[in-house]
Formats: C-alpha cells, structure tokens, sequence
C-alpha cells in the first residue's frame, strides 16, 4: 500500500468523504449532496479533501490507489420513479405477474392503499409463445417472429429499457438468449437489455421478474451516471476502476454495477455495517446487532460471526420486490428528528420527522414541531455549545417552549414531556431491534451492540440494557462511519443457478457443471477489478427445503458436491428450530450458489497513544435514564485515549454527537479510540 | 378528549408495554414462519398471533390474517373457563373446535398462561394456524360435502399438549394418529414454541414493569380502542341500516344461502343483528359464531382509521345478535370447512353494503369468493412415480373491490394481503402439471367511478389423470360494487369440457385436460358515468377496459385501436353519450 484509499457515501444530505492516508490516519470531509446530479457532490467533497491535504484534485486523485464509492442514485430513481421508459416480454399467459404480486399488499387494513407506480404499464407488457417445462426442457418453441413484433411494438412505445422473462429460464435460458439476439437486431439502439435468468437465475417467477423489471428500469439511469462520474474521475487523474457499493455488502466495478443496477439499490447503509463488523471483530465483542440512529431513520442490523444477514427473495424496496442477496437492513422511522406529538392524551414520537430542513427546533431553522433532539437537548444529554465541530449552537429555550405546549395538552412538566419522549423512541427502537432479531430467530440476551449515527451514542447504552445486552461500543468515527466502511468492503459476486431435485436423484455431473459456470463467471468478474487470484475465495452453498416449502435455505459446503454434507446440516438446523419431525423427510435440492469475495487488502488501523487518566472538561445536571443526576461529568471525545477508564453517569462529547453512560456502567477506549461501554 | 390515566401505569409507561405487547405476537408469528414446514404456514402467513388477558379479552394482535386473528379468543375464553384454577405455568394448550370457539378444524390455536409472580393468571400468548389434514373422510381438512362435523375431522375442544413444561406424549400421539401429513407435529411443536416465546417474553414484561402496569396497559389500550371506535361511530348518523346477501348454493346444490344484516347506530354504539339470515336445516352453509364475529370486525376495522388498535375495544362497541340455528350460527353438529367462507366472507359484504349507505367513501367488501381450495390429486407424478396432492395454493386474481379514489389492483383483496400465494414455476416442480395462464381477463371488474380490479382466467393442464375437488361460487350472486358501482364478473369454471354448476368431487381429468377457472372481478365504486374519461383511454390501453365496454359501461367514446396504436378519447361524443343517460 503505498497511496491513498477514499471512500465516498452519498447521504440524504451530506456527501462524505473518507480519505485514508498511507500510515492508516483519516480525513474526515463532507458536502452537500447534489440530487440532480450526485457527481457534482462527489467530485466537491473530493476537491475539499484535498485542498484539507494541501493537495489539487489532481494532486490527490493521481496518488490514490482506491476509490469505493456508495450512491443512491437507484434508490432515488425509485422513489421519484424516473427511471428509463421499461418494457417487458413473457411468456404468454403470464404478463400480470408483475401486478399480482403474489397476493402481497403492504397494508392489510386499509383499502384504500394505492397500487404501486407502474415501472411497466401492461400496454408494454407484452407475451410471445414459448415454453419450457419444469424439467428445462422446451415445451413450445420460441415464437421468433413473435419477438421481433414484441420488439418493434415497445419501441413504437417509446421504450428504452426492455426486461425479458420467462418461465423456467433458470433452467434453460435459450429462448432468453435467442430472444435477446431477436430483439438487438430489431431495436439495435435499445438502451438496456436485461434477461431474467441473468439478473436473477431462480425461481420463483415473480420474484424473478419484479427484480429484472427493476434492474431494467434502473440500469440506464444508473449506467449514465457512473459513466459520468468515472470519466470526471478520471480527467482528474485517477487512474484505477472505480468501484461501486452493493447492496450485499461488497463492491463490484463501475462497469458491474451498471450491468446489474438493481444490486445497487439499498446499499447506502451497507458501508456502516461493514464497519461495524469490523470494529465489533477488532473489540473482540462477537455476535452484535448494529444500529445507525441518524436524523430521519433507524437501521438495525444483525452481524453474526463477523457476517451481517443476508436475505434473499423476498426483499421489498420501494414497492417492489428484490429477490438478489442484500443485507438486510430494515429501517423504522426513528431518529433525532422524529417528532414528538399528542393524539387523545397520548404521547406520540414519530415516524414522521422534521427531516434536515426544518431540521429539530433547536436547529433554529424554523422548526417549530418539538423532536427527539430537542428533548435531549432539554434533557442535557447534547451540548449546546459546540455543536456540528463548532459551527451551530444550539437553541434551549426554543427547545423547551415548543416542548411546553406539548406537555400542556398531556399534563406533563417539559422535563418530563422530554424524558418520556426519549422513553418512547427508545421503546420504539428497542422494538424495532427484537423484529430485526426474531426474523433471524437470535436472542438479543447473547449480543452486544455497536451504534453509530449522529444520534447512536446518546440512546445506545438505553437500548442496550432493555435488550438485556451487556457492552455497546461507539465508534470514534462514527459521524463518517459509512464512508469510512467502504474502505473495507471486498468484492463480492453473488450468483446462483437453479437446479430442483429430489436429494437422492442429484446429478453430481450437471451440479459440477452449473458450479464451473459460476466460478469460472466469478473469477472473469472479479479479474476485471484486478483481484489477484490468491486474493479469492469462493464460499460455496447450496439451496435446499424441505417438499412443500418455497423460501430456500443456503446451506454453507466446503464444495459444492457435499451434498450429504448440506443434507446433514439442513437436518441439524431444523431439529434446532424444534422440528423433530423435519427428518423424516428428504430435502429438495433447489440450487447451488457462489459468494466468491475478492479481499481487498485491509486498511491500517491507526493505534492511538495510551493515557492513564482523563480529566472531564466540565459537570453539569442531566437526565441520565434512571433521572436526574447533578454534576454529570462531560468528557471530550479527543480526550478519550486507550488506557482510561469512565464511570457513569457520565457523557463523552464530540464534534457531532454524544455518547451517554449511565449509572452502574464503566467505559474505556478501544486501541482504536471507539468507545467501548460495559452495562 | 383525554383519556384517564389508568390504574397501575402511566401513559407513557402503557405506551412502551404495548409497544412491546405488538413486537411480541410479531415474534411469535416469526417464529412459525421459521420454523414450520407447511407452505401455508411458512410462505402465506396464514399464522395469527394474539395475546389475551385471563378472561380471554383480546389484549394486542399481530400479522396475519384480519378475521383470523380476530376469532382466536373464543377457544381461549372457553380453555380458560374449562380449566379454571387447573392452568399452570408451563402448559401449553391446542384447541379447533368450531363448536367451541372455533372457526373450521384446520385453524387450530395454540395458547400458554402466563402468571404473575404470585402464581395468579394475567394473560394468554395464542397462536392459531391453518393446518393442511384434519383427518376425517378427506385428505386436505376441507371436505365441503360433509354432512356433518364428524365427517370433516377430529375436533379438540381443548387439550393440554404440554403440562407444566413437559410435553404428553399420549396427546401427542393421538393427534399425530388423526393426521394424514408427515408433518402435522413438527408444524404443531412449531406453534408450541411459539406460544412458549410468547409466554416467556410477557413473564419478562411482568417482572419488569410489575402486574400492575401489564394489567393496566391491558386495561388502557382496550379503553383506547374502545374510544376512538365508538368516537367514529358517534360521527354516523343514527338509523337502522339493511343489507341482503347471497351465496349461490352450498356445495350440495341449495340455493340462495342468504345473509340479513340490520345494523342500527345508536349514538356511540352499534347494533349488528344476523336475524333473518338463512335458518334452512338441511344447508350446508354454516359459518360459527366465532367466524361470523371475526368477519364482522375485520370488515368495520377496514372502515376505521387503520391506526386503531385492534383489540377487544372493537368488541366493545358493538352489540352482535345472531340468531343460535341460523347460518351465522348452527347448532353443534352441523358441517362448517366450506361455511367458514361461504356465508362467512358474506357476513363481511353484508357489513359494506349495509354501511355504505351511511359511510360510502370507506366501504369496500374485503371478501372473496373461491368456494373451496382447488384440491387436486393422483396415484402417480410419471416423474417420480408416486403419488401427489396439490392444494391449488397458486396466485390468481378476483374479486378486489374499488373503493372511493382507489381503483381495485393486485390480485386479492387487503384483508387477504397477508396471504402470499403459491408459484407456478414451483408448483410445477411439485405437481404433474403445466399453466397455461393466468392473465386478467379484459371488462372483468366492476365499473364505476373507481373500477373494481379486474378477475383473471387460469388454466392448468395435467400431464397425468389428475382428480379434482371444486366448489364454485360467485356465478350468479357476483362480488359487489358500493355507491353506484357495479358488481364484477362470473366466476366461469370448467373442469375439461364440463362447467361447474355447484360443486364437483372427484372428478378425473385425463392427461391434457384442462382445469379453465375465469375468477370474477371485484365490484366498482360509484356510478360509471363519473369516471375520468382519461382513465377510461388509460384503461383501453391497458386491455383492462374493451372499446365496446368503454361506451356500453363508462358512455365513454374511444376511437382508432390498440393494435393500430392510435386510441383517441373522443372528448365530445362522450360528453353526448353521458348526457343521453343522464
């Protein structure tokens, strides 16, 4: 490692940017995101970086080996349904699927829940004859002719971006093959082609096709933009690929990630929890469940065994199902800016949130709605002073004259107003943490947790204890703490083929063959982003369920023949989940799938100096969780050095945020200067 | 209007227990999600969890299916005043009986007591699920031919399954020995971990917060839900409102089963009286009480402000008569797998109607009209050479209702959205046979201000003889449309080149034969002639809406064609055609 390694997240509201430096120390810079364009964004909190280095832009790109680059530019595209005008070819009788949804509404009590924008209306949904059986074999040939008018017709539509699904291809793509050939040739200048059994080689069809839909949808939009951003990068003088986030958690080339677009969708918190499965490997604290608590939102996600749950299948994002492997990060509306509100008597805090404009009353930037800030402000748990490295100073008295007339209507003092509102978002969130853990069936009594987000520290030691957690570590980075987790993250190609059959009649010769495929894609991908070969290893699962069950369960194989291996595990995990009786069937075979991660080589981690003692830099009264306490010590964050030790109650103060300790509970510093906290 | 604090807890305090209280029954669900084998249970949801307090109120409720949760306290009540003083901690109970409590035999519910620290009974966990085999004359749990309760399969009033932490091996046994499928227990021992989760975590909330803020919370979030319902219903005008509905025909042929619905508001209150529904001995129609009180709620929360808590408070408000001895509610004895839909769902449009004379801009039948599963079986997939059996579980569309502002979409209605259904790429892995199609059918849904969505025609091809159960209804009594709105399409079903009159049983289709089932639309909202011409060009494009239906249900004038890609709204000939009807 000789250069610099950068890490560029794009937020709601800020673009942040971490810049490494060679002996592992860190620049910490942040610009305001630019919606219409989010190049304009990255390319500023590069040049602010490099000018915070005494560097041009060129000067700084031209010594940089690495840029790992998170945006949001699908997600946006989503929610604001801009993507490229999208057609779809099917199988005939089989053009609704995208509309039925297999029955899933999001809101089974209220009838009046709108449909979902139409990313293709069925005007330009359009089936062809052709059939494959469940067995890959071809029931009715393709109807070319029948093609080449599909074609013509979503071309007279105006359609740019044209999906292909149909029934089976995961078993055999020929036709998907043969059609796309028909299709280039009758619409050569067709933006984006996108066929199922490449976006998403499984069943079942729906989720098959909503995922090549979106990846079709998406892909122009997206291919535009990193083809932008790589060419300005590269004027300015950096010369390696630029690699983009996925929403498994790795990274892939610019070129990858524009061919398989739908895999950038949801990777913007995917750099914090990398981090935190860093941090949490690094303090030694095993299973945990990571928590960004920011302005706006909560995301919860459980890391076990260093690795942070992944789901397949039946991922919903923006009304529309995902079914390619994602971290699986669920978010509930909680945060600083959560709103405190009454209805019937009865204290409410969020979902809705004051957002970065008008941002918590005490921002002073015409909120007048109370927050989940404001109350900590009240309840002396933020600093006023000294707020965002010592650009803002925050507004107390507007903070408690909005939460006084709350308070009224409920019958509450404003310190009490504020203490019970961080009760309830606490609750809210704790809540949110047991979904997150009952869907992967832990128990949050054997995890620990690592919060980060402007607002994690204040709340984590809360929540960790009503979770029945015994240690919490707050990173020192965490105001760049997605950025910073880029700078970690491997390259991952995550692949499956489909194969169903009955376990007893597995043939190891097709399985070999369809795992040869893989591996030999994987390793084609992964050359292309300069992985050296020893750098690769290819983590190997295969898909299995019991007859009668649709959601697959990977199983993890040394290789992918070990199908007694997989048999025997499966048997095993079921048996733990209480089913007895699981055995006395045989397992499915449904598929093998690859993870094969290109590692990066690890960023340095920066050893801080040790101290003995630290002196807080002032006292004063706070709510703490069990009450007031007089004479709280505060803390400075830049104090805090391996080698202490704090007894709360107690606060540690940063630039961004604060970390609270409460009664009975110890911190001390990590080596790294995270915050390390014992319940 | 503020509401008093209750007893024992603090708002706040009530805020944070019930919270938890929900996160609960969520994880319970989850964990038969997880860990049962079923389809129906791991991939449809169709698992309901609730928590009860001691004398069986609903306390908190969680996903699954609206007028499921909403009957799991009936078996409860009753377990809780058999084994009154006999429950310990550590049991856990299962019971299905419709004749106590229940719904049909396939939903069996299964429930552990959980104590406070002085050994007094505060609350119940319950899970309840559909299970795939009752035992009985016929596999699969729905014989819609029986002709009595005993012919449909075992009924367990209750049972302890587990007593004071160990399990009884010879319940076991004996339910394992009235079952047909291989994994009844395992998916049974699944709900009993469940309701064990349940049981444990709400022994933690008690011992946190103390059994005083447990049973105010309990208190305080039904008086919560009791005064936003009855604050609601104060807003509607007082009267008696009426409605009448219709199931074609039982499985057995009679016709015209027919639900009466009188609801009276009377200020805050709400009279709901079945009298004058079906009393004919001989039906085969019957739904229980408990079904008929879950459908009746399911369809008034659908009304409401959907953030009302969904708990005992709903009960609260309403005064339900239904008549022992009519179809809502038959005497011990009679048959209920297919009556648990059909009146059942009816009770439920009967509710809309009646309400939409008062309440029109809310009211959409959450119904639906399938008859029975669509079973189909045989000796032997030629793939593998044994035999098979196929619940018919796959998606198809029908009979979603349009409600004010809101045009019918998906494929089920949002009471039934919970219920993701099967696959045709997978079920054509399982079963010996191919689709053909399921696409909507063109001019399917109700018209109307807001069209109903449309129905869909599905064909599957056996590749083996393949025998069949169906029961179709929706052919002459169609899905309803509110305010004006019409009804949506016939269900059309035929099994090879024979329709479907009432029900057929049995029948075999020869390899290449076709079960062709058209579902029927959902009913419209509003009067047609009121619909944004622009959504009717739209509708055109979209093959929702044909030309000729276009000016025959909407007097909206369409000209050029789809194929030709040149549809055009002819703005003045509308207006003429909306003007002569007018």
């Amino acid at each position: 490692m000789t250069g610099y390694r950068i890490g560029v997240d794009v937020g709601g509201t800020f673009t942040d940017c971490v810049v490494m430096r060679p002996d592992g120390s860190l620049l910490l810079e942040k610009a305001p995101t630019t919606p219409g364009d989010q190049s304009d964004g990255v390319v500023n909190a590069l040049t602010q970086a490099a000018a915070a280095e005494g560097l041009s832009l060129d000067g700084l790109l031209g010594q940089t080996d690495t840029i790992v680059h998170g945006t949001t530019t699908g997600d946006n595209t989503m929610i604001q349904m801009t993507g490229a005008p999208t057609g779809l070819i099917v199988t005939r009788g089989f053009r609704d699927e995208i509309e039925f949804r297999r029955c899933y509404k999001e809101d089974i009590w209220d009838p009046s829940l709108p449909a979902p924008y139409p990313i293709a209306r069925r005007r330009v949904r359009l089936e062809v004859d052709e059939r494959m059986t469940a067995e890959g074999e071809i029931e009715t040939p393709l109807d070319e002719e029948g093609v080449r008018k599909a074609a013509a017709r979503l071309r007279a539509f105006g359609v740019t971006s044209i999906a292909i699904s149909f029934l089976h291809s995961y078993l055999n793509h020929t036709h998907e093959l043969r059609a796309r050939e028909i299709v280039l040739d009758e619409y050569p200048d067709v933006e984006m082609l996108s066929l199922s059994h490449e976006v998403l080689p499984k069943p079942p069809e729906f989720e098959r096709t909503s995922t090549t839909l979106v990846n079709a949808y998406v892909g122009p939009p997206i291919a535009r933009y990193l083809g932008r951003l790589t060419a300005r990068l590269a004027e300015a003088g950096y010369g390696h690929e630029l690699l983009v986030a996925t929403s498994s958690g790795g990274v892939a080339t610019a070129d990858a990630a524009a061919r398989r677009a739908v895999a950038t969708i949801g990777s913007g918190p995917t750099g914090g929890v990398t981090a935190s499965a860093k941090v949490a490997g690094t303090a030694g604290l095993g299973d945990v469940v990571s928590v960004d608590m920011g302005g706006t939102s909560y995301d919860v996600c459980l890391i076990r065994d260093g690795r942070p749950e992944i789901k397949m299948d039946w991922n919903w994002f923006h009304r529309y199902c995902i079914g390619i492997p994602m971290i699986d990060i669920p978010s509930v509306g909680a945060g600083g800016g959560s709103i405190i509100w009454e209805e019937g008597g009865v204290l409410h805090v969020g979902p809705q949130s004051a957002q970065s404009q008008p941002g918590p009353v005490c921002y002073g930037r015409g909120g007048t709605e109370p927050t989940v800030t404001d109350a900590d402000l009240v309840l002396a748990r933020l600093e006023p002073e000294g707020f965002a490295n010592g650009r803002m100073t925050l507004d107390v008295e507007g903070a408690r004259a909005a939460l006084a007339k709350v308070g009224e209507r409920v019958g509450m003092s404003v310190e009490d107003v504020a203490a019970a509102a961080v009760k309830i978002v606490d609750a809210n969130m704790t809540d949110a943490v047991r979904r997150v853990l009952s869907l992967a069936g832990a128990d949050p009594r054997k995890l620990n947790l690592v919060a980060f987000g402007g607002m994690g520290g204040v709340h984590a030691n809360m929540q960790a204890r009503a979770l029945g957690m015994h240690r919490v570590v707050v990173p020192a980075a965490a105001a760049g703490f997605s950025a910073l987790g880029l700078l970690s993250a491997n390259h991952v190609v995550d692949d499956s083929r489909g194969y169903i059959s009955p376990i007893a009649e597995v043939d190891l010769r097709h399985l070999g063959a369809l795992a040869s495929e893989l591996e030999a894609n994987a390793r084609a991908e992964l050359k292309v982003a300069n992985v050296p070969d020893d750098r690769i290893h290819l983590e190997w699962s295969l898909l299995l369920v019991y007859p009668g069950q649709t959601f697959d369960v990977s199983i993890p194989v040394e290789h992918p023949a070990d199908v007694d291996a997989a048999v025997n595990e499966f048997h095993r995990r079921n048996a733990e989940a209480r089913l007895i009786e699981a055995r006395a069937q045989d397992p499915i075979l449904r598929g093998v799938r690859l993870v094969a991660v290109g590692e990066v080589s690890q960023p340095t981690d920066l050893v801080l100096e040790r101290a003995t003692s630290v002196e807080p830099r002032r006292k004063r009264r706070m709510w703490i969780g069990d009450g007031w306490h007089d004479d709280v010590p505060v803390y400075d964050m830049a104090d805090v050095r391996p080698g202490i030790s704090i007894n709360g109650p107690a606060a540690i103060a940063g630039p961004f945020t604060t970390v609270i300790i409460g009664s009975g509970e110890r911190a001390e510093a990590t080596p790294e200067g995270d915050v390390l906290i014992d319940l | 209007m503020t509401i008093e604090a209750t007893p024992g807890v603090d708002t706040v305090t009530a805020t944070v227990i019930r919270s938890a209280m929900e996160t609960i029954c969520f994880e319970m669900a989850t964990y038969v999600s997880r860990t049962a084998t079923t389809p129906i249970l791991n991939q449809s949801n169709e698992r309901n969890a609730t928590i009860l307090d001691a004398t069986g109120r609903l306390a908190a409720l969680s996903v699954g299916i609206p007028q499921f949760m909403l009957s799991s306290t009936l078996p409860v009540r009753f377990a809780s005043q058999f084994f009154d003083g006999e429950l310990y901690p550590g049991d856990v109970l299962i019971a299905n009986d419709p004749y106590h409590g229940g719904g049909h035999l396939p939903d069996v519910n299964v429930f552990a007591p959980v104590f406070d620290p002085d050994g007094h009974l505060m609350l119940f966990a319950s899970i309840q699920c559909h299970h795939g085999d009752t035992g009985g004359a016929m596999a699969g749990g729905y014989n819609v031919f029986a002709k009595d309760i005993w012919s449909e399969g075992v009924r367990y009033p209750v049972l302890k399954l587990v007593e004071r932490g160990e399990e009884r091996r010879d319940v076991v046994l004996m339910m394992r020995s009235n079952s047909r499928l291989p994994g009844f227990i395992g998916d049974l021992r699944s709900q009993v971990g469940a309701a064990q989760l349940g049981a444990r975590r709400l022994t933690e909330i008690i011992a946190e917060y103390g059994p005083g803020a447990v049973q105010g919370t309990v208190e305080w979030t039904i008086a919560d839900a009791t005064r936003r319902f009855s604050e609601e219903i104060a807003t509607w005008p007082d009267g008696t409102y009426t409605a009448d509905v219709y199931v074609d025909h039982d499985p057995a042929g009679n016709t015209d089963i027919h639900v009466h619905c009188e609801i009276t508001v009377a200020g805050d209150r709400l009279i709901i009286d079945f009298d004058g529904s079906d009393t004919r001995p001989h039906i085969q129609a019957w739904s229980t009480f408990g079904n008929t009180r879950g459908n009746v709620i399911a369809q008034l929360a659908s009304l409401v402000d959907p953030s009302i808590p969904k708990n005992e408070g709903f009960f609260n408000c309403i005064d339900l008569r239904v008549p022992e001895g009519c179809c809502l509610n038959p005497a011990e004895g009679k048959p209920v797998s297919s009556g648990t839909h059909h009146p059942g769902v009816e009770v439920g449009d009967a509710i809309a109607i009646a309400m939409s004379k008062i309440l029109p801009d809310r009211c959409c039948p959450q119904s639906y009209k399938f008859g029975s599963p669509r079973q189909m079986w045989g000796d032997e997939d030629p793939r593998t050479g044994r035999s098979f059996f196929d619940h018919g579980g796959e998606v198809s569309a029908g009979w979603v209702s349009a409600v004010k502002g809101t045009d019918g979409w998906g494929a089920l209605a949002a009471s039934m959205g919970n219920l993701i259904k099967a696959s045709a790429e997978i079920n054509e892995q399982l079963f010996p046979h191919i689709l053909r199609g399921r696409n909507f059918i063109t001019d399917s849904g109700g018209p109307g201000q807001w069209r109903g969505g449309c129905g869909s025609r599905f064909i599957k091809e056996v590749r083996t003889p393949t025998y069949i159960n169906q029961y179709v209804v929706n052919q002459r009594h169609t899905h309803p449309g509110i305010a004006g709105g019409h009804n949506g399409s016939p269900d059309i079903c035929f099994v090879g080149d024979t329709k479907v009159e009432t029900a057929v049983s049995g029948v075999l289709l020869e390899t290449g034969d076709k079960l062709d089932y058209k579902f029927g639309g959902g009913g419209g909202w509003g009067d047609p002639l009121l619909r944004d011409p622009q959504a009717v060009l739209e509708d055109v494009w979209d093959e929702y809406v044909s030309i000729e239906a276009a000016k025959r249900d909407y007097g909206v004038i369409i000209t050029g064609s789809l194929e030709e890609m040149t549809l055009a709204l002819d703005e003045e000939a509308t207006a003429k055609e909306r003007a002569s009807r007018a």
